[in-house]
């Protein structure tokens, strides 16, 4: 059985606990929380702690920064990974399974004007795998787990592809460390997206769902079946967290996700 | 020596959710972007009835891939209108199967016949499947086969595939169309071929090298005077600009290959129907070789339908599986379905006490329990005598043989045949109609189908 998760920013209501009432009606599982940076997440607790007491399930955070632990600039990364420190803790105090981040978002495209990074790929990883070291062992403290997830060539130059997060995160040797994947991103990147699931199944950790064109799934071209397929064939227990943009009108959109998705997992 | 299991105990201990699961992960680990190989070592390409049984399970688990694999194949359709029985990748490297493209030379020596000139195929064809393929996989979702326009697409296609074989195959005159060659029915190395394979000349051992024995057990395949003579039947015909009009040294009206073009054109009828055209012509087809497959090939003394070798015009005298298949045609006279029924149960196929249904005669002294189709159980024509046994009503003893296929897959590791007396896998394993047809059988028995 499906785990479906939505986005909180993606959900009509002033509180969780409207939101939650909204994404239950719709036949969602939990509220995947969005972590802005300089502790605003942090700051949210004495909220989050209410919604959990008053039974809203919110299994993970998604970062929503502009700088991330793969930074260029050292202070960014620095301060990157102590807001992702912090986030890990808050998801942990809540019951939570963890956090998921890209390595960067926005910072560089090999495929757009200047093509040449600033720092060389060799550069790139050590700072990579010192970032996932430092939140893994962090998360496997906290008693969870932090998401790496490759982005689009467009997003991202270091991690696109899950072979990518597999490398790396095989390398850190830790548990705490996964892939978080997500379906719009391996639309552009993997060869095969169901291929790709079987192949990454034992790293995959966390998945967010939006479709061909950064829609609710069902918006787009994506062949779902064969990505739920090859998801549940793998033996994935965790969470679908519908992250996307909505087509059409939006409370419509968000209620028709949790249909399509059990339809099309069959 | 046969052991005879209680189906109570045969069976037991089968966790349908995770056969499911090993099923989608060898259809999905098998998928090469738009069809499905058969077997990522032995069988690198597409081939033509197996894309057709791959489909039927795949629309379980992708509507859209199963639509795709079906259009992949129809892309390499002659413009004679033959389905051939190989679509080579050009990624796969010439010598990873043999015969390959070099021996067929299908753009230049079946030019004359429309070979396609973008896409290298084998020249010989494989059972008709596809309609039956088609209709079934545009049932599973027909809004998704509405938004792709799946069955416009492939309707002219199928209908001329069914027109090639009703014209240029009907080698005997009686309706029926003809095989050139063993590996046409499907049943390769088949006893049933023994008599007129022995006619054959072989080709000179050292004029080619078999690569089939690079992946699988030499005593589970062909042995090398048949590959011989199959390697001598293939070259004649290529040599003849795979003109069906010419001598051939190989002519046979293969009952279970006239048996699925019945049923894919019942299955055709529909399509056409559905897109808006007239389904009469592949109605009377159908109903022409339904009456034709009775008067042909159907032989009282062993209560079976039997291949009729047309160079001499005779009924073969073997009981092969092909011989069963008819069970699953709409429409066959109830007698004759009842005695299909009786014979499958009997001594020499032994339902409901061996593991599905072997492919040869067990009585018979050809009978091989471990080689290809010299006897050995296959997953796809058990699929296809299931469905004749669900067709005639025969539901237990239907629902008997469909829980034996799914535990002979899971227990051989979805083999691409197993030893009837004992189950054992043979062959090469992660075989994906093996694991196509698990699928097909593990959906809701009663939906449709």
């Amino acid at each position: 059985m499906l785990k479906l998760a939505c986005q909180e920013q993606l959900l009509p209501g002033d509180t969780l606990q409207a939101k939650w009432d909204f994404a239950q009606a719709a036949g969602y599982d939990g509220i995947e929380l969005r972590g802005k940076g300089d502790q605003h997440f942090r700051d949210r607790l004495p909220e989050l702690r209410a919604a959990r007491a008053d039974g809203v399930v919110m299994p993970t955070v998604c970062v929503d920064m502009l700088h991330f632990f793969g930074a260029f600039d050292p202070a960014q990364r620095r301060g990157a990974v102590e807001q992702m420190k912090s986030q890990l803790s808050v998801i942990a105090e809540l019951g939570g399974l963890g956090a998921q981040t890209p390595a960067s978002y926005g910072m560089f495209s090999r495929r757009l004007p200047p093509f040449e990074p600033p720092r060389s790929e060799a550069e790139d990883r050590e700072v990579l795998l010192a970032g996932l070291a430092e939140l893994g062992e962090h998360a496997r403290a906290e008693g969870v787990t932090l998401f790496l997830e490759p982005l689009n060539r467009y997003e991202d130059h270091m991690v696109n592809r899950l072979e990518q997060a597999v490398d790396l995160i095989g390398e850190t040797g830790l548990d705490s460390v996964r892939i978080g994947i997500d379906s719009y991103h391996m639309n552009i990147e993997e060869t095969d997206p169901a291929a790709s699931i079987l192949a990454a199944a034992p790293w995959i950790g966390h998945a967010q769902v939006s479709d061909s064109n950064r829609f609710q799934p069902g918006a787009g071209h994506l062949d779902w079946p064969a990505w739920l397929g090859a998801l549940e064939s793998s033996g994935y227990t965790g969470w679908l967290a519908a992250e996307c943009r909505l087509t059409g009108d939006p409370e419509d959109a968000v209620r028709a996700v949790p249909a399509f998705l059990r339809r099309a997992a069959g | 020596m046969t052991t005879v299991l209680e189906p109570a105990t045969r069976h037991s201990g089968l966790d349908h959710r995770e056969l499911r699961a090993a099923a989608v992960r060898v259809l999905l680990a098998n998928w090469s972007g738009k069809g499905t190989v058969p077997s990522r070592s032995l069988y690198p390409h597409q081939w033509s009835w197996d894309s057709a049984f791959i489909a039927i399970g795949l629309r379980h688990l992708s509507p859209r891939r199963a639509q795709q694999e079906l259009e992949w194949l129809l892309s390499a359709q002659w413009a004679d209108g033959r389905v051939p029985h190989i679509a080579f990748n050009p990624e796969v490297p010439a010598d990873a199967y043999f015969p390959s493209p070099d021996f067929w030379r299908s753009s230049r020596a079946g030019r004359h016949r429309g070979a396609p000139a973008h896409t290298e195929t084998s020249g010989i064809v494989q059972p008709p499947v596809h309609a039956l393929a088609a209709w079934l996989v545009h049932r599973a979702d027909p809004r998704e086969s509405a938004r792709r326009g799946f069955l416009p697409r492939v309707a002219a296609r199928l209908e001329s595939w069914h027109r090639y074989l009703a014209t240029h195959r009907d080698l005997g005159g009686g309706g029926l169309a003809a095989v050139l060659h063993p590996w046409e029915p499907g049943l390769d190395n088949s006893p049933c071929w023994d008599t007129p394979l022995g006619r054959v000349t072989p080709a000179p051992e050292d004029s080619y090298h078999r690569v089939d024995l690079d992946h699988s057990v030499a005593a589970d395949r062909p042995t090398d005077l048949d590959y011989a003579r199959y390697v001598r039947l293939a070259r004649d015909y290529r040599d003849s600009g795979y003109d069906d009009g010419a001598p051939h040294a190989f002519q046979v009206e293969d009952p279970g290959f006239n048996a699925l073009l019945i049923m894919s054109e019942h299955a055709l009828a529909e399509i056409l129907r559905t897109v808006g055209e007239n389904p009469s012509p592949a109605l009377a087809r159908a109903e022409r070789l339904t009456a034709a497959l009775g008067e042909r090939l159907w032989d009282p003394e062993r209560r079976i339908f039997a291949p009729r070798e047309l160079r001499d015009d005779r009924l073969l005298p073997v009981a092969g599986v092909s011989g069963l298949l008819p069970l699953a045609v709409p429409g066959l006279p109830r007698p004759l379905a009842d005695a299909l029924v009786s014979t499958a149960r009997g001594e020499r196929f032994r339902l409901g006490q061996v593991h599905m249904v072997p492919s040869y005669d067990l009585t018979d002294s050809q009978f091989d329990a471990n080689r290809y189709w010299r006897g050995p159980s296959w997953f796809n024509t058990g699929w296809l005598v299931h469905r004749g046994l669900r067709a005639c009503g025969h539901t237990a003893a239907a629902d008997e043989l469909r829980e034996g296929i799914l535990h002979d897959a899971w227990s051989s590791g979805f083999a691409e045949y197993v030893n009837p007396l004992t189950g054992d896998g043979r062959g090469i394993r992660d075989f994906s109609w093996t694991a196509a047809l698990v699928l097909d059988l593990l959906a809701d028995p009663r939906e449709e189908r």
